[in-house]
């Protein structure tokens, strides 16, 4: 199912929820939508599923406007945030009331809800009441009531935030897996969480502030954030975001930061417009960090270990550099352990892992050959 | 609900065990007394100090369903059997009605709000909150004008609109608790509306139903005021019966007025036993979930 949502906005009060959102998604397509909490997730996922009306906009499923579409012919599941289980209802009631609203024949009511129990091994609870299931159970519960109409659109919202890390491992792949079996059916899945987004999503909606501000696969997002929120929002742990200013010199314009001067030559192009003196926004991944080990791929300057946070197979350090600048980086296990805190170490930058952005609007600035994703 | 000790929920210690029953105990005590006195002999019911074992006798009882009502005379019936009949009757009946007809206009105020919904639901309760005896002079003349008065419609209808006001806004808070996304979900299920009354959210509010009856059965039950003045000889509830027997030439008869109120207790005990796991579910509602 085709999915066209335009300039849709909403608002509650004097809350802004939705300003605008414009979106394609493509039939069968697995798009995830990436906003912190109170960015209109639910709002926008609410309006899609024909719930609430938006106060402006459209939204066409296969080019048919939404609201022109009874109910029952939309064809539409979702799995609420709240899970929203039917709670005086057993779980294979819970999963066959779409069926029975649909007045579908009761045999085949029985072989399809036990199709989907066993599918989300839910065999075992379906005698049983929601408010005696376990978490992981009545989200699965609340999955298997979505998929059992084999919906050709299936709006998913938060629907991990209740598990544990195990068990959201676990569903990750579960939902993929899904997706793939289901072959036909649009996945919509808002979530906050950017490894959820990216892991699964073909591609992703950043949303802030009821806006759209990005659209693209995960590596176009992680690669080329279109801003310094989209920046800070992919990318575990988040991206170092540090101050610099636009100098030109002799030999062409480069980027001073409290702790180094870079050269500016990959985004000459696009700075061109730019007066020296500009205050920018240098995005420095903790993955594009290295202490200095001879392959260096950009320049290198000194720090102060801060603070270790072992991770397991690796480990987080915060470093001093430059006075007051705080940086965070990421390094393997077997490099990290050799590091203490305070200890003086020398570090190096990947040049190519750098992102720039405006101090005043934080539009990333591209670099010379490579169009910035809208 | 979080349990601060460390011990099983459903085993609390002695001390507590002994203080609970000691409250229970200054609680039950009235009604306890008056049990026991509906088995004492008129000269035990008198004694003083109050006995607490003497030989049973159900003569209360029987006196009860037949006795003298004139000095000298032969027992007769006292009609007690249809004056139970009656408050069963019409305390059953107009509770049902004002929980049907409350329970729809619940689900409308919360579901469909009017235009100034509020004001209309504050209009609803303004209705209980003088002494309902102010009303009585007024309802009084109405009843007589319509030829109301000893009927059991008449007082049956007294007593839902009586009713309405508390149960309209116990039930509509019970509405009210319910979590929206479950009847979106059933919207996307495909269910219509009437269905979704029906088949989500009426079966949610059931516990609540039943508290609501067994509020509304315990004051309509004692409800005395109004039966004395608006009820006859056939449509005669046992409060107003229990208040004629207090009077009489021998005295009062503890007795006897002990064996009619241990009767009369008994429908009201039964009613709230059978509820009794959904009103405790019904009265925590919101603090409880599931
Ligand atoms: N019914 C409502 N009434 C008033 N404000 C609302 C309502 N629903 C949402 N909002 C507001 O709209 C904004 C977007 O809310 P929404 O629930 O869509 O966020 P979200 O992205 O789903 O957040 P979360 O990740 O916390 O679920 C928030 O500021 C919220 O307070
Ligand atoms: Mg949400």
């Amino acid at each position: 199912m085709e999915l066209t949502i335009s300039g849709i906005a909403k608002r509650f009060g004097a809350v802004e929820a939705l300003r605008g959102v414009t979106l394609a998604v493509q039939p069968g397509e697995f798009f995830a939508i990436l906003g912190p909490s109170g960015a209109g997730k639910t709002t926008l996922l609410r309006i899609i599923a024909g719930i609430d009306k938006p106060d402006d906009g459209t939204v066409l499923i296969d080019r048919r406007d939404l609201s022109q579409i009874p109910v029952r012919s939309r064809n539409t599941a979702m799995v609420f945030q709240t899970f929203a289980l039917y709670p005086h209802l057993s779980t294979f009631e819970n999963l066959a009331y779409p069926l029975r609203e649909a007045r579908v024949p009761g045999d085949e009511i029985k072989r399809r809800v036990g199709e989907i129990a066993e599918m989300l091994r839910l065999t075992h609870t379906l005698a049983r009441k929601p408010g005696t299931l376990s978490g992981g159970e009545q989200q699965r519960c609340a999955i298997g009531r979505a998929l059992v109409r084999r919906p050709q659109l299936l709006l998913l919202d938060e629907p991990l935030t209740n598990l544990d890390a195990k068990l959201r491992h676990d569903t990750r792949a579960e939902f993929k897996r899904l997706h793939r079996e289901l072959k036909t059916t649009t996945i919509v899945y808002a979530t906050p969480d950017q490894l959820e987004a990216l892991s699964m999503g073909a591609r992703v909606g950043v949303l802030n502030h009821g806006k759209i501000v990005q659209v693209g696969t995960p590596s176009d997002l992680y690669e080329m954030p279109g801003d310094d929120f989209v920046a800070s929002l992919v990318g575990d742990p988040p991206i170092n975001l540090v101050p610099g200013t636009l100098r030109a010199g002799a030999g062409g314009p480069s980027i001073d930061m409290p702790f180094l001067g870079l050269d500016a030559a990959p985004w000459r192009k696009s700075l061109n417009g730019f007066p020296a003196g500009t205050r920018l926004k240098v995005g420095l991944r903790p993955q594009a960090i290295w202490p200095r080990g001879g392959s260096e791929k950009g320049p290198v300057f000194p720090a102060r270990v801060f603070l270790t946070e072992p991770l397991g197979d690796v480990t987080i350090l915060d470093i001093v550099v430059g006075g007051d600048t705080r940086l965070r980086m990421v390094l393997p296990q077997e490099q990290a352990y050799k590091i203490a805190v305070n200890d003086a170490i020398e570090c190096s930058i990947d040049l190519e892992q750098v992102c720039l952005f405006t101090q005043d609007t934080g539009t990333a600035i591209s670099r010379a050959g490579v169009e910035a994703a809208a | 609900m979080a349990n601060p000790s460390n011990r099983p929920i459903g085993k609390s210690g002695w001390g507590r065990t002994l203080g609970a029953a000691a409250v229970s105990i200054v609680y039950f005590f009235p009604v306890l007394y008056i049990i026991l006195t509906a088995f004492k002999t008129r000269q035990d019911a008198l004694a003083w100090p109050v006995k607490f074992i003497f030989t049973p006798t159900l003569e209360n009882f029987v006196s009860v369903f037949y006795r003298t009502t004139v000095e000298g005379g032969a027992a007769e019936a006292t009609g007690f059997g249809l004056y139970f009949f009656n408050s069963m009757f019409i305390g059953g009946t107009s509770v049902l009605l004002a929980l049907i007809i409350g329970t729809a206009a619940a689900y409308g105020f919360s579901r469909f709000p009017l235009r100034g919904n509020e004001t209309y639901l504050f209009m609803i309760l303004t209705t209980r909150m003088m002494p309902p005896i102010i009303a009585i002079i007024p309802i009084f003349v109405l009843f007589r004008i319509f030829g109301l008065s000893g009927t059991y419609v008449g007082i049956i209808a007294l007593y839902t609109a009586f009713n309405l006001p508390f149960s309209i806004w116990m039930v509509k808070s019970f509405f009210d608790d319910l979590d929206r996304d479950i009847e979106d979900a059933a919207r996307m299920d495909g269910s219509s509306e009437f269905r979704l009354f029906r088949k989500i959210c009426l079966p949610q509010v059931y516990a609540g139903l039943a508290a609501t009856f067994v509020f509304a059965v315990i004051l309509t039950w004692n409800e005395f005021v109004f039966a004395l003045l608006l009820t006859g000889t056939q449509t005669r509830t046992v409060p107003v019966q229990i208040v004629r027997t207090i009077g009489g030439a021998i005295g009062v008869d503890w007795g006897l007025l002990s064996a009619l109120e241990t009767l009369f207790i008994i429908p009201v005990v039964l009613v709230t036993f059978a509820l009794q796991n959904q009103l405790l579910r019904g009265v925590t509602f919101g603090t409880i979930r599931r």
